[in-house]
């Protein structure tokens, strides 16, 4: 509402985002977190055995590591800022207003994993001239795999508190945002399924790795699937004490039962997939601790992609439930306070949002209007020809028949009730039916949608130059300073 | 021109302005250095590479600049998020505006920061695979050098559009805000300080005992090095103070000051001794290229201070006034949300008297969205439901409690399985009554 609204039609922005995150959640879980610690153990063990192929090995699986970390690792977890400040900038910075000791302990701590892991890589090959420089080395290593762990427990906590505010709608301080009920056993859960993932995407490439000798395939398999095998030990624990406490928690955050039902649903999909998944990968290591160098690779690739799935549907439940909020119950996904609503449906959403270049709907600018409603009101979640298009959406509802405005803004009137994860319409009535008209003109021509980066923004007018509101009086000129 | 004032996130800044200023600025000067010696140690070590060509030794120098690149690359990565996360705490409406208005090209970084550094990996890892295609090895150091070239660009145009509010409303796109005046000018003087800074840094590097043993040169002799990066390093300061002087020319009135003169002509004035050192060490005999190396550098390192002050200072005077219009609206916005408020607490509370139909609330709660009193919207239409039940409402219940699917033109209705009976006979009384 006060920015310029940047829209992307054809992907639309929650996938932008999401594309973005969860390429670098699967990287941050299974090529750090989850891996840097089995480089530091084999380096351990070519400590212990004096046989150079462990550390040949850990060495050409920091090399991968390495590569990628420091550069699509890296750039995503930035994207992630990027993507964000442009597609929601009011709930970006909100966050970052209240978050931002927890933020800038996050990037020291970055800065010391990126220093650590550029001198363990770097530092590897003049390390071996002695046994003292050597345990050094790998002091080092342990230090890392410390170090990225704490950079995700430091993340957890953010977006914990995205989903269940904790007592911070009342206190407002950071660590009553930070220590919120669900950090605990979200963090446990994400602990050991990092630690799993990280052990079976190593099989898999040391798996790669070793297919001149097999002996020594054999044995390396057996030992990371011990690793795994006791991670996953903790995962299953670590689930358990999941299910016994998420879904109450965020349940009592629904007060509708219609999505509490979806939730279920989600949740549900979630929890197969859990067992399906901890039970396949479970025998896998069970059998590969067995009978070493006996399984077939591609059922360590295909129990790693098992892993990344579970990862990718614990993101989306977790995405799920906060809908539609995008900070719980302070801030809806389109960017407008629960605070603001009565406002905004009194005047009308277009009387103040800074950047629209329609005020008020009169008699023949309805489809226009309604076009600047829908990108104020409705963009951040839904395209007009792309991904989760409204257009779809639409003949979805009405199919061939003439859709009606009437009946659309019926149906926008009550969506919230109807469909839980979408925010209440923010306007007023004129705008609903604005709105509407516009939609219903979709059915038959859609101009193509574009966001700021490409029409700009309108010339400003008196309402987006003005200090003051109506008749109240402006404050600025006696409290401005004491923001 | 006017700006167009927006307001600001309604949230407490998490610590005093005057600190986290300083915080911005020193975190800045941090992550430019090491972008400088990206950017710089990129375009060296291509351009050695080509001299390579034809001297082979200029090759292994090549090699060796580009170890220093993949480090510095990554500095310049995490010491950029900290100045990041001030700018988004200390300039919300005036950097997430800027931004979305070349939203495209700034979200492009992203995957061009990816490219560029994977690129540089190839170039540097597997140096030694392209003995026998060096042509494809220097189109690969080019390609990534561009993208380190055109990358700080984006950058500098969405920190110059974010200064001035005025003309926002005229930029459509990226080009047209990088076209905006001063953008260029700002360009070339940052180009000469990578080449400047950079060369430096080199002159000291290869200036280490360990060197010779490292690179392993045939023929060329460190001197001869050193002295080709002192040069460039003397030619990039005379750059740089033209550059500079261009910058300033072009650089639009709103953030002039008198404070920021100032100190932009100490930082300038620091730069002097420090040339006159450099020449000096070039071309008098009697002297070497490590005779005041240590004072050259601190002079640059203090004007790159005084510039990263100056810098914040003209930014402050710029948005200064623009500032504080956001903060006098954003409290009187906030007035007017919480007398909204009031007043709908007040009418919310009013119609006691009026006791709503049974099952109305409930209705209205979870199923007017798809079904209207006289128009058949998603599902069909009350009248139509009255006929088809007119005196069956449990019928009602029980289709609600699972639907079924009757209408081949019509999407599936979802079941209520928890809706109560009660609640669902109400609802059902209501519509019949309706
Ligand atoms: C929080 C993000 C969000 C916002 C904001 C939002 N929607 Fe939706 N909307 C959704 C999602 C998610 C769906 C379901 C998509 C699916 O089922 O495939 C949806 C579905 C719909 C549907 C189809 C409904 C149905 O019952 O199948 C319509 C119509 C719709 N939205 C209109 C709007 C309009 C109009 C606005 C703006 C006033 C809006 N939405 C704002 C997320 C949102
Ligand atoms: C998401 C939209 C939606 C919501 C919400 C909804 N309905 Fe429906 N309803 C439909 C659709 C679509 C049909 C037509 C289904 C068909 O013919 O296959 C329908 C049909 C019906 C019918 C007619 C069944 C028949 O025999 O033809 C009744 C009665 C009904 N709904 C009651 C309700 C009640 C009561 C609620 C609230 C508890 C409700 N609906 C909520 C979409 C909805």
């Amino acid at each position: 509402m006060d920015f310029p609204i940047f829209h992307i039609d054809f992907i639309g922005n929650r996938l932008l985002i999401a594309v973005d995150a969860i390429l670098h959640v699967l990287i941050n879980h299974a090529f750090a977190v989850g891996a840097l610690p089995v480089v530091a153990l084999l380096e351990f063990l070519g400590m212990r055995s004096q046989d150079p192929r462990w550390d040949n090995l850990a060495y050409r699986l920091l090399k991968i590591i390495f590569i990628l970390t420091t550069t699509v690792g890296a750039l995503t977890g930035v994207g992630i800022w990027f993507s964000a400040a442009l597609v929601n900038p009011a709930a970006i910075g909100s966050l970052i207003r209240v978050f931002f000791w927890g933020w800038f302990v996050e990037w020291l701590v970055f800065v010391c994993e990126v220093s650590l892991i550029m001198a363990y890589f770097l530092s590897w090959q003049t390390a071996n001239r002695s046994p003292e420089t050597k345990l050094k080395h790998l002091r080092l290593g342990i230090f890392l795999a410390v170090f990225s762990w704490i950079t995700m427990a430091i993340i957890v906590a953010i977006l914990g508190f995205m989903m269940d505010p904790g007592n911070w709608l009342t206190e407002r301080t950071l660590l009553s945002g930070l220590f919120n009920p669900m950090y605990f056993p979200q963090l446990a859960l994400r602990t050991t399924l990092a630690m799993v993932m990280g052990g079976i995407t190593m099989i898999c490439l040391s798996y790669w790795h070793t297919r001149d000798d097999r002996g020594f395939r054999a044995t390396v398999t057996e030992v990371l699937s011990k690793w795994s095998g006791i991670w996953m030990l903790g995962l299953i624990v670590a689930s358990v004490w999941y299910y016994r406490v998420i879904p109450e928690l965020m349940l009592a955050n629904i007060p509708v039962a219609f999505a509490t039902q979806e939730y279920a649903g989600w949740n549900g999909r979630l929890k197969v997939l859990l067992i399906v998944g901890l039970m396949y990968v479970s025998r896998i290591l069970w059998v590969s601790v067995k009978r070493p160098g006996q399984v077939h690779g591609a059922k360590y690739l295909v129990s790693a992609l098992l892993l990344f799935a579970m990862l990718g549907q614990f993101e989306r439940v977790r995405e799920f439930i906060r809908k539609p909020f995008i900070i719980g119950n302070y801030m809806y996904a389109n960017g407008i306070r629960v605070e603001d609503y009565p406002l905004l449906q009194r005047d009308g959403i277009l009387q103040h949002a800074t950047y629209a270049s329609i005020r008020e709907v009169t008699a023949d600018n309805q489809p226009a209007a309604g076009r600047e409603v829908f990108e104020q009101a409705c963009t951040r979640c839904h395209t007009v020809n792309g991904v989760n298009s409204i257009r779809g959406q639409l003949k979805n509802m009405y199919g061939d028949k003439p859709w009606q405005s009437e009946a659309i803004a019926a149906y926008i009137e009550n969506m919230h009730g109807a469909r839980y994860f979408m925010p209440p319409f923010p306007g007023n009535k004129a705008e609903l039916n604005a709105l509407s008209v516009y939609l219903a003109s979709l059915q038959k021509r859609a101009a193509p949608f574009n966001g700021a980066q490409i029409n700009g923004i309108p010339k400003p007018d008196h309402i987006s130059t003005a200090i003051s509101y109506g008749i109240l009086p402006n404050l600025g000129i006696h409290h401005g300073e004491q923001r | 021109m006017t700006a167009p004032i927006p307001r600001d996130i309604p949230l407490p800044l998490p610590a005093p302005e005057g600190f986290l200023e300083i915080l911005l600025i020193a975190s800045f000067l941090l992550h430019i250095i090491f972008v400088h010696l990206m950017v710089g140690g990129s375009l060296f070590s291509l351009a050695c590479q080509i001299k390579g060509l034809k001297a082979p030794d200029y090759e292994k120098l090549a090699y060796r600049i580009m170890q220093t690149v993949t480090v510095n690359k990554s500095l310049a990565v995490v010491m950029g998020v900290a100045p990041l996360l001030i700018i988004n705490t200390l300039y919300a409406p005036q950097f997430y505006a800027s931004s979305a208005l070349i939203g495209d090209m700034w979200m492009a970084i992203i995957p061009m920061v990816t490219l560029a550094f994977l690129l540089a990996y190839l170039h540097k890892f597997w140096w030694h695979h392209f003995i026998n295609l060096p042509e494809l090895h220097i189109g690969i150091a080019a390609l990534e050098t561009g993208l380190f070239l055109f990358i700080p660009l984006i950058f500098m145009t969405n920190v110059n559009l974010m200064l001035f509010p005025e003309y926002w409303p005229e930029v459509k796109g990226f080009l047209s805000a990088m076209l905006l005046p001063n953008v260029l000018q700002r360009y070339l003087h940052f180009l000469s300080a990578s080449v400047l800074f950079t060369a430096l840094f080199f002159v000291g590097w290869t200036g280490r005992k360990r060197f010779q043993e490292e690179a392993g040169f045939n023929e060329l002799k460190i001197i001869t090095v050193r002295r080709f990066f002192y040069a460039y390093a003397f030619g990039a300061a005379i750059f740089q103070i033209l550059t500079g002087l261009m910058a300033l020319a072009s650089l639009p009135t709103q953030g002039m000051g008198w404070n920021f003169i100032l100190i932009l002509t100490f930082g300038g004035a620091l730069a002097l001794p420090a040339l006159w050192w450099m020449w000096r060490n070039l071309t008098q005999p009697s002297h070497l290229l490590d005779d005041d190396f240590k004072r050259i550098i601190a002079c640059f390192a203090c004007a790159a201070i005084f510039m990263g002050i100056a810098r914040h200072e003209y930014r402050e005077n710029a948005l200064a006034d623009h500032k504080t219009a956001i903060s006098e609206k954003t409290a009187n916005y906030q007035a007017a949300v919480k007398e909204a408020g009031e007043q709908a607490r007040q009418t919310a509370k009013k119609p006691e008297g009026i006791v709503s139909a049974p099952g109305e609330s409930a209705f209205n709660k979870n199923c007017a969205a798809c079904h209207h009193a006289t128009l058949p919207t998603v599902g069909p239409a009350l009248q139509e439901i009255k006929t088809l039940y007119a005196d069956n409402p449990s019928g009602i219940v029980v289709w609600t409690k699972a639907p079924g699917k009757k209408r081949a033109d019509s999407m599936t209705m979802p079941g209520f399985p928890q809706l109560s009976d009660e609640e669902l006979t109400a609802i059902s009384q209501y519509i019949l009554k309706h």
